[in-house]
């Protein structure tokens, strides 16, 4: 009895603490709904995956690193301040976007105050205007600075002779579409690998009640729906003969054949009622916005785009109050364009560079060690909805298709080296040829001369 | 109580307490907390002041840039853009501010910089084309105002600056016209951010930030994400649409604070306020929560020495109460015996006092019925007055029992008050006599005569307080008062005002409150040969209480008491009592002769008793009856005859020696080879206490008749049980006995019928001498000397009370 009456006793009295405190900690704060927690315990394992990272100098160590880039908004990386501040807490990292960026880097690296670590992407390597910027980069490849570039693609890992890397692939990007795999599921249909299949997809799509089985940006930019399914076979082509490959930069109109396949199979594309380019006008005002919620009106089997464009769906899932209604699942394919399968532009979209001359050099350089990292480029990645520079494309199953893409298939950005102008040209021509303003003939022989206006 | 009522009452007491105490620690900390927040909110207005002075501070140099040049041009002598840059130049002071005059006129926003470009030093030409920030800006009349930038890179030298604008009118050195263009102040941000640094104040962890009216940072604390507050803002406190708008326009339009999560989903707090004197910029500084509220971990230090220190008086409380307990135990287990020893008591004082008892009122209720002397009556009703006043009292002791077990009813009876006050008077007088006490008697003599009420309580109170006034009255008087008057409200009710004075001893004012415990005895000392028990004050009080009525004590020691109630009684008849005696002398003479109910010559019953006189007295209570009674003196004896004769009835004692009662009738149940398996069998106790009635029956008799006995109820009791057959009216009997005397006179003129006992143990003897000698004599076979001794005995006792019947008759 005497033991029973002590464990009546102390339990009562614990119960009533904990109760009390319980109705203190209430008064401390709003109560955190599921998504947060969610959140939070994604947050405590992406803390314990961080905590592999080996640490070089003491965590008392004091610095200051700035990061500036073209993204006007860049909370993913700012995540890994976080995550990086764990490791040492008395530092602080910023992330500034610089106005007109491509004008004003260099002036920003040669100023007072210039960055210790920088945004550069792939068309800037050869142009004069931004040799500084990677003249003044940080020998990433160093082994002194024991930076893991292993864990990038091989393709990513950017060789600038001598095996100098002075580049952190961030983010990379492709062209595709997006898939709404609810209406696959309820269709009982599987997602097109080749473009047979595509175009018995959508007479079923179409037999379904889908006026349009896929749709896009009717526009010439690269998210724009003739970029984003004819531009990867085009490439894929250029790859396969890279002999026209000057011819193009060069703006030859006889380099204008090597478009013909890709036009060829854009044009039967829409001709074959996959795609109803008036509605895509009618419907979609831009090539980013527009697309996404109109995707999330949840009625769009296939809507092309790019990867780029794909980072903004999550954001986006909140503010489409259609999908906050019927939310769906969706994921990105490459475009099946070609016979035996689509083209997948493995494409670079962000690269960081460390400015050698930081008055941080050491923890800035520390940064990018811990940043150089399967987890943390994956998770960077998925938080920004971004295709992973690294090899593992499983932290976001959006991107999960691109896993394993075959590689006679796969268009890496350092397999073709075509000119801005050159690939203007192609857009033009594409949004030509759907648009019926231009046959794929009138396209080919009148490469180089086509308005890009 | 049980002990875990108690417990849980404790665990609730020492619950209800930390629970008071951490609402006061509680709001304490709320209070300091709003304390904290109100300095925090405080600190972010003073710093809002000294930013907007500084800000106001740099638009008015950019003024005064302008004005120059302005003063120049409407001098007439307006300057070119190259003096312009050059006057600047020479103005400013800190190297680290440029200055920028650009031309808006053309909408080309390109100009000249005070300060060479930062990757050529020869280049002073700068160019906004690109720098999206004039949008929200109404540049061609900014004159008077603070009117500055959101950060942006200065185009010039990549460095996040703000830029305060006035606009200028210079003079085009390659046209010679007047143009309009716009002075740019630009200051690097981090030289703000640097000051702010100056102004956090007391908060080591606070994070000032400036945002414009879409939320754009100008200044960016390092834990608020985004480019933008309220983008920040939202992603991490979810929230209906309409409350994000509330937030959003309160931070626009009021200065406060408010909690937020951060993106570590951590409560933190921000102070906003709008910078004074410039639209749409506001400053938000934001710090975790726990640094505004750090001073709360002291509350829960002391709640942890309050909790330790309850538990510890708990246990105390507990190992105390558990003392108490055992003790409890130990006491309630004497308590137990106590009672048992009383029940015990009780049933034994019942039984040894009811056996004499009997004798004594059955032998007076002999001469009551006997006797024709006046004297001899009126000494007899005496007699049976004190015996049935101490039965009463032997029956209030019994009852008592019943009052403390709550069992105890009131009966109502019709009662002839005169013969209530004659009982009362008769008890006391001798009493006061034999003390050499003076009783006088005040009686009202308009009291009803006839009334209802329990007579027997009503009597045993008076008769307690008559008696209690002689015993504790040495000399003096005892004074019996009793008055009646109508009931105002009930016309059929008398109220009977009873008052006993006398000149005893008194009773000390302290012990007035013990006076109606049971078994109390006042100033015991002094009253040690004073018999009484304690409980007659006892019972009287708990009577008059079931009666509806209250005694009362009027003493001084050593003076005398006077005890008083007032009782209601329902009237019979409202004849007036008269004068008590001649009311007493009616009484009595107008008392009916006892008439015996029925007679049943053939019935024969057997009653068992191991005191000899109590079988006497039966058998003479019943002897109108002309039953054939047979006797025995044992459960042995009852047995054998048991076996032996039929009986209609059977009386059978309880408390006996040897073999009682319940064991005899259990041999008897047990018994095949008896004629009486049928016979009804009652027991006949002086053990009255209660719960008897049940402990009989379950025994095996078919009812229980208590001592002394009652002739009314026995003759009842034997109706009931009797075959009808065997009962017939008295003169009917008479009638019979008439004749049948007219035929034994006649016979025994010719013959008499003698009488022969013959005792020997061998019963084939004894059958062939009743056989041989039946004829001629009544023969009577005995087995033992007792038996023949209690056969000689019986005859006696028939034989006297025959004599005295002759005599009577």
């Amino acid at each position: 009895m005497n033991r029973l009456i002590k464990k009546i006793a102390s339990l009562g009295l614990v119960s009533v603490l904990v109760l009390s405190a319980a109705g203190c900690g209430q008064s401390n704060g709003q109560s955190k709904n599921k998504s947060q927690n969610s959140g939070q315990s994604k947050e405590q394992s992406q803390a314990e995956v961080s905590k592999e990272f080996s640490p070089k100098y003491s965590a008392d160590t004091e610095y200051k690193i700035s990061v500036v880039g073209t993204y006007s908004n860049f909370e993913s990386l700012e995540s890994e301040f976080e995550r990086f501040y764990e490791h040492y807490p008395k530092g602080e990292i910023e992330y500034t976007y610089l106005d007109d960026y491509s004008n004003t880097i260099d002036q920003a690296l040669a100023g007072q105050e210039p960055p210790d670590i920088y945004v550069v992407q792939p068309w800037m390597y050869g142009d004069e205007r931004y040799d500084s910027l990677f003249d003044g980069a940080e020998v990433l490849s160093d082994p002194e600075l024991e930076i893991d570039l292993d864990c990038i693609r091989s393709s990513f890992r950017w060789d600038m002779g001598e095996g100098k890397i002075l580049t952190l692939p961030v983010f990379a990007t492709s062209y595709g579409m997006l898939v709404n795999m609810d209406i696959f599921e309820k269709e009982g249909l599987e997602v097109p690998k080749t473009f047979e299949e595509l175009k018995d997809t959508c007479d079923k799509l179409k037999a379904a009640g889908y006026d349009s089985p896929v749709m896009g940006s009717n526009t010439s930019t690269t998210p724009g729906i003739g970029y984003s399914f004819a531009y990867p076979m085009f490439a894929k082509t250029i790859k396969d003969d890279r002999s026209v490959e000057d011819d193009l930069n060069n703006l030859e109109p006889p380099a204008g054949e090597a478009l013909r396949t890709s036009l060829t199979r854009l044009k039967e594309f829409v001709d074959n009622g996959c795609i109803d380019i008036d509605k895509c006008t009618a419907e979609i005002e831009d090539d980013y916005n527009a697309v996404i919620m109109r995707f999330f009106e949840g009625d769009v089997p296939m809507m092309l785009c790019s990867g780029d464009v794909v980072s903004g769906t999550k954001k986006r899932e909140s503010k489409s109050e259609a999908f906050e209604a019927n939310p769906f699942e969706y994921d990105f394919y490459v475009a099946p364009s070609g016979d035996e399968g689509g083209y997948y532009m493995d494409s670079i979209s962000l690269l960081f560079c460390v400015n050698k001359n930081s008055e941080s050099l050491d923890m800035t350089n520390e940064f990018i060690r811990f940043l150089a990292n399967e987890q943390e480029l994956g998770l960077m990645a998925q938080e920004k909805r971004l295709i992973t520079p690294t090899k593992d494309y499983s932290l976001d199953e959006v991107y999960a298709s691109l896993a394993d893409f075959p590689e006679d298939r796969t268009v890496n950005f350092r397999d073709i080296e075509i000119m801005d102008t050159a690939v203007k040209q192609f857009r033009a021509a594409a949004y030509g040829v759907i648009n019926g303003e231009m046959t794929v003939d009138e396209a080919v022989e009148n490469y180089g001369t086509i308005s890009t206006d | 109580m049980k002990k875990r009522f108690i417990i849980i009452i404790n665990i609730l007491i020492v619950g209800l307490i930390l629970a008071i105490t951490l609402k006061y620690a509680n709001d304490r900390a709320t209070e300091s907390n709003r304390a904290s927040i109100a300095s925090f909110e405080k600190m972010t207005t003073t710093t809002e002041q000294i930013v907007a002075n500084y800000l106001e501070d740099e638009q008015h140099l950019c003024d005064i840039w302008a004005n120059y040049i302005n003063r120049s041009a409407e001098a007439g002598t307006p300057m070119s853009v190259e003096e312009a840059i050059s006057y600047i130049r020479k103005a400013k002071i800190s190297p680290e501010i440029s200055g920028h005059l650009i031309f808006i006129d053309d909408e080309s926003m390109a100009g000249i910089s005070t300060t060479a470009s930062s990757t050529d030093s020869s280049d002073y030409s700068v160019n906004y084309s690109h720098i999206n920030i004039f949008e929200n800006l109404e540049i061609s009349n900014v004159n008077g105002v603070v009117n500055l930038t959101r950060a942006y890179t200065n185009p010039h030298n990549g460095v996040q600056s703000i830029g305060f604008l006035n606009n200028v009118k210079v003079l085009d050195d390659e046209t010679g016209k007047m143009r309009n263009g716009l002075i740019i102040r630009v200051v690097p941000v981090s030289r703000l951010e640097h000051k702010l640094v100056f102004l956090k104040g007391e908060y080591e962890n606070v994070e000032i930030s400036l945002i414009d009216w879409d939320g754009d940072y100008m200044i960016h604390g390092k834990s608020l994400k985004n480019s933008n507050f309220f983008e920040y803002f939202k992603s991490y406190n979810p929230m209906s649409a309409q409350e994000y708008n509330t937030v959003v326009e309160k931070i626009h339009t009021d200065i406060g604070s408010m909690h937020i999560r951060n993106s570590k989903d951590e409560d933190s707090v921000i102070a906003y306020a709008p910078l004074s004197n410039l639209d749409y910029w506001f400053l938000v500084a934001y710090i975790p929560a726990k640094e505004l509220m750090a001073n709360r971990s002291i509350d829960w230090i002391l709640l942890g020495i309050l909790s330790f220190g309850l538990l510890a008086l708990l246990h105390f409380n507990l190992a105390i109460l558990l003392k108490y307990n055992r003790q409890l135990s130990v006491t309630a287990e004497a308590a137990n015996q106590a009672n048992e020893a009383k029940s015990y008591f009780l049933s034994t004082m019942s039984h040894d006092i009811r056996t004499p008892m009997n004798a004594i009122i059955g032998m007076n209720e002999m001469i009551l019925r006997n006797s024709k002397d006046k004297e001899i009556l009126n000494y007899s009703e005496n007699i049976r007055a004190a015996g049935n006043t101490l039965l009463g009292i032997i029956n209030d002791i019994l009852d008592f029992s019943k009052i403390e077990a709550g069992k105890m009813e009131i009966i109502n009876v019709e009662y002839n008050f005169a013969s209530l006050l004659n009982d009362l008077v008769n008890m006391v007088q001798r009493k006061a006599d034999e003390k050499g006490l003076t009783f006088k008697l005040d009686v009202d003599r308009n009291i009803p005569l006839v009334l209802q009420g329990d007579e027997i309580r009503i009597k045993q109170v008076i008769t307690n307080i008559l008696s209690n006034a002689v015993k504790y009255t040495k000399e003096g008087e005892v004074v019996f008062s009793i008055s009646g008057s109508k009931c105002q409200d009930e016309p059929d009710y008398v109220n009977l005002q009873v008052r006993v004075k006398d000149t005893g001893v008194g009773i000390k004012k302290e012990d007035l409150d013990r006076l109606f415990g049971a078994f109390e005895r006042i100033d015991e000392k002094r009253n040690r040969n004073i018999e009484g028990t304690g409980l007659g004050m006892a019972i009287a009080q708990s009577f008059l209480n079931m009666m509806g009525s209250r005694m009362q004590v009027e003493s001084e020691y050593g003076v005398g008491s006077v005890f008083s109630f007032e009782l209601k009684q329902k009237v019979v008849k409202w004849e007036p009592l008269g004068e008590f005696d001649t009311a007493v002398q009616r009484f009595l003479s107008e008392r009916e002769i006892y008439q015996v109910q029925f007679a049943a010559p053939k019935a024969r019953i057997l009653v068992v008793d191991d005191n000899e006189i109590n079988l006497k007295v039966f058998v003479s209570l019943l002897s109108e009856t002309k039953m054939q009674i047979d006797t025995a003196d044992s459960g042995d004896a009852c047995i054998a005859l048991f076996k032996r004769n039929f009986y209609d009835v059977i009386f059978l004692d309880h408390m006996m020696p040897d073999k009682d009662g319940i064991e005899t009738i259990r041999e008897m149940k047990a018994c095949t080879d008896t004629p009486n398996q049928k016979t009804p069998v009652i027991c006949l106790t002086a053990n009255a206490i209660s719960g008897m009635r049940e402990t009989y029956t379950n025994a095996g008799f078919d009812d229980y008749l208590t001592k002394p006995i009652d002739t009314n109820k026995l003759e009842t009791m034997l109706l009931t049980y009797l075959p009808s057959d065997m009962v017939m009216k008295v003169e009917d009997l008479m009638e019979e006995e008439k004749n049948e005397s007219e035929a034994v006179i006649e016979k025994n003129g010719a013959e008499k019928v003698q009488s022969i006992l013959v005792l020997s143990e061998d019963v084939g003897f004894l059958k062939s001498i009743r056989n041989r000698l039946s004829g001629k004599y009544n023969v009577v076979l005995v087995k033992s000397e007792e038996q023949a001794l209690a056969y000689l005995q019986k005859q006696e006792a028939i034989e006297q009370i025959d004599e005295e019947r002759r005599e009577h008759e």
